[in-house]
């Protein structure tokens, strides 16, 4: 079965510079996958090259089965993204953000579907006609959060998603996720916060400096051990 | 399309910063169109009132004239380029070219050239009328509409948000640009249609004067949609823009002009005024044949009336008169073909300078570009040439005054 989400020995240099090595995995429908790294490891790189604004110097992507390459209209239109700065416009409130976003994506929704996606990622009725500008970092991300839901695409790319989200809303975003991927959603997210990756991922890798350097998958009923993951990682950086 | 205008439109409408650009150009739009119609009145009502005084004045000089040639002596003719019902939108040599004259029947030249020894401190420095607005501010209202769509979403991280939302850069970019476009557009033409169809214009210069400003800001939206490609902060892209604006709104004219007025040298109204003085004065000592002889070169008609016999004729006093414009015509004409040159370079030069093109094609419209104005010229000579063709066979067949026949004296028509 072809899966939503596929590196094939991707490679990518910017600027002369190797930024990702021969990496290989690929994100099953319904399965959270977790790249884990430090600063310049590529895993940003790595979403990018996934919708199109990076193209592999060797290797491929692949979306829904399909190079994004031959066709990167197609591949967006099957992806939300979530970028690590969500910067949804400060001058409109979170109605008319979902409304214009949504419209440039080529969707529409009425005001109820609004409240209904607004409801689930738990942003306050009485914030919802607030220009965004007023917003802690945790509404935006909820905000943007709420745009992903309601294009109801089958793939989630999620870009250091609990960056500077207090614990509770780290919480809610992580079951969040964890709804979606039970609803069938692929979604793969990169992170450098080992605790967050192994709390909600079915597979955790270890990017670093390019290179995919190891791998951990939860088993049946359990999660990903976080103590194996950070040593795993400590050690990777250390070397 | 349809779907991602309204969207854009509706963004816009939330977009102070943009929002406070097209009101400006709004408002500049009415004041130039302002400006415009409120001149083009002056110079109705001016010639509205010098056409009434003419005619009381010519009454009053002939009441007391008892022969032919102090009749065309005191009699004065008025002479005028009615604004055109465009001329409000481009006054353009209107400013620096006379456009009334109240001659007689003289020594032409220096009548049509004396006007041009006058200050013409607006030729210089221009009028804040539409087509300066269109030619030169409306571009620089462009780049600040435009210059930072992208930048500006790159430095607020939510570029690639954007476009991989939309799927593609062009289903964003090129609706938020055209509507910002269009919206420049509709607010720059908006006050002068209003004023076009006070003042009568008609349709098809609308229509053409519209062309010409959307189509130069179509032209202006490619360099800014071209410099803003490039991967650079916003103030970098709008330094570029505007060191851009300034090269093809100011400095390419500017040294165009230079060149163009080195290599079509003209001779000065000045200079013809007086050479035809001094030819004209110098007749009064020189003997009468070789004026008259002159002056038959021209008019071999009269050669059977051109005898002078008495100390003062009034046919050897106009013959010199018209020596005097023979004398001058060579530096006329050359005035007039450098003109046209000038003109005919700079129109080529307009190629490079979309702000020149503009004001060029605005000046066309309204009849008041230098082709025009020199037409005008021309109609005053040819309105001249009846006048003494009026006054030539009563002056040499010598024949008796007859004040009923002065109502057969020619008037100026203007050519439109």
């Amino acid at each position: 079965m072809t899966s939503p989400l596929e590196a094939r020995s991707l490679s990518l240099d910017r600027d002369g510079n190797t930024v990702l090595d021969n990496v290989s995995f690929s994100v099953a429908k319904g399965e959270i996958f977790a790249l884990l790294g430090g600063n310049g490891a590529g895993k940003s790189s790595t979403l990018l090259t996934f919708l199109g604004f990076l193209e592999p110097s060797g290797g491929a992507v692949l979306v829904n089965g399909k190079t994004v390459g031959s066709d990167v209209a197609s591949a967006r239109s099957a992806i939300a993204y979530l970028p690590e700065a969500t910067s949804l416009y400060g001058h409109m409130n979170a109605y008319e953000n979902l409304d214009y976003f949504l419209n440039l994506a080529g969707r529409s929704a009425t005001q109820a579907d609004y409240d209904t996606a607004l409801d689930r990622v738990a942003l306050p009725r009485e914030a919802r006609s607030r220009r965004l500008q007023f917003f802690s970092k945790g509404m935006r991300q909820k905000t943007a959060i709420a745009l992903a839901l309601l294009r109801e695409t089958p793939i989630l790319l999620l870009d250091e998603p609990t960056s500077g989200l207090d614990p509770v809303a780290i919480d809610e975003f992580h079951d969040l996720v964890k709804d979606l991927a039970g609803a069938g959603q692929t979604i793969l997210m990169v992170t450098h916060d080992v605790y967050g990756a192994c709390q909600v991922a079915d597979r955790v890798g270890l990017l670093r400096r390019g290179q995919l350097v190891g791998s951990f998958a939860a088993e049946k009923g359990k999660r990903i051990d976080t103590e194996t993951v950070h040593a795993a990682f400590a050690e990777r950086e250390a070397v | 399309m349809v779907s991602d205008l309204l969207r854009e439109i509706r963004f816009l409408a939330k977009d102070r910063g943009a929002l406070f650009w097209l009101a400006l150009a709004f408002v500049l739009s009415i004041i130039a169109v302002t400006f415009g119609v409120t001149e083009v009145r002056d110079q109705q009502r001016t010639i509205a009132e010098l056409i009434e005084e003419d005619t009381a004045d010519r009454a009053n000089a002939l009441k007391g004239q008892e022969d032919w040639g102090g009749a065309a002596y005191y009699a004065f003719h008025l002479a005028y380029a009615p604004p055109s019902e465009f001329a409000f939108a481009a006054l353009g040599q209107r400013d620096s070219s006379p456009w009334k004259h109240r001659v007689r029947m003289l020594a032409l030249e220096g009548q049509i050239h004396q006007a041009d020894t006058k200050n013409a401190d607006f030729g210089l420095v221009g009028r804040f009328d539409f087509a300066f607005l269109a030619a030169s501010v409306a571009p620089l209202l462009l780049i600040l509409l435009l210059y930072d769509l992208r930048a500006a979403e790159r430095t607020a991280r939510r570029h690639d948000l954007l476009v991989a939302t939309a799927g593609s850069s062009r289903k964003l970019w090129l609706p938020r640009a055209l509507v910002r476009v269009l919206a420049l557009s509709l607010l720059l033409l908006i006050p002068l249609w209003a004023a076009s169809s006070l003042v009568g214009t008609s349709g098809s210069v609308i229509i053409q004067a519209s062309f010409v400003l959307v189509g130069a800001l179509g032209i202006w939206w490619l360099i800014v949609e071209l410099i803003s490609r490039i991967d650079a902060s916003s103030s970098v892209l709008l330094t570029a823009l505007i060191g851009l604006w300034l090269a093809l709104a100011i400095i390419v004219p500017a040294l165009a002009k230079v060149a163009i007025e080195t290599r079509q040298p003209l001779p000065n109204g000045g200079e013809m005024l007086l050479l035809q003085r001094e030819t004209v004065n110098d007749a009064w000592d020189l003997p009468k044949e070789m004026t008259m002889a002159a002056f038959l070169e021209e008019h071999p008609e009269w050669r059977d009336h051109a005898a002078i016999e008495q100390p003062f004729e009034w046919k050897w006093y106009y013959a010199f008169q018209q020596v005097g414009d023979l004398r001058v015509k060579p530096l006329v004409d050359q005035y007039r073909a450098a003109r046209l040159a000038r003109d005919h370079e700079a129109g080529m030069i307009a190629f490079l300078s979309p702000t020149s093109f503009v004001e060029r094609s605005f000046e066309k419209l309204a009849g008041t570009d230098a082709a025009s104005m020199i037409a005008y010229e021309d109609s005053v000579r040819d309105f001249h040439a009846q006048l003494r063709a009026f006054h030539y066979p009563m002056l040499f067949r010598e024949e008796p005054f007859d004040r009923n026949l002065l109502e057969d004296i020619p008037g100026f028509v203007p050519s439109r």
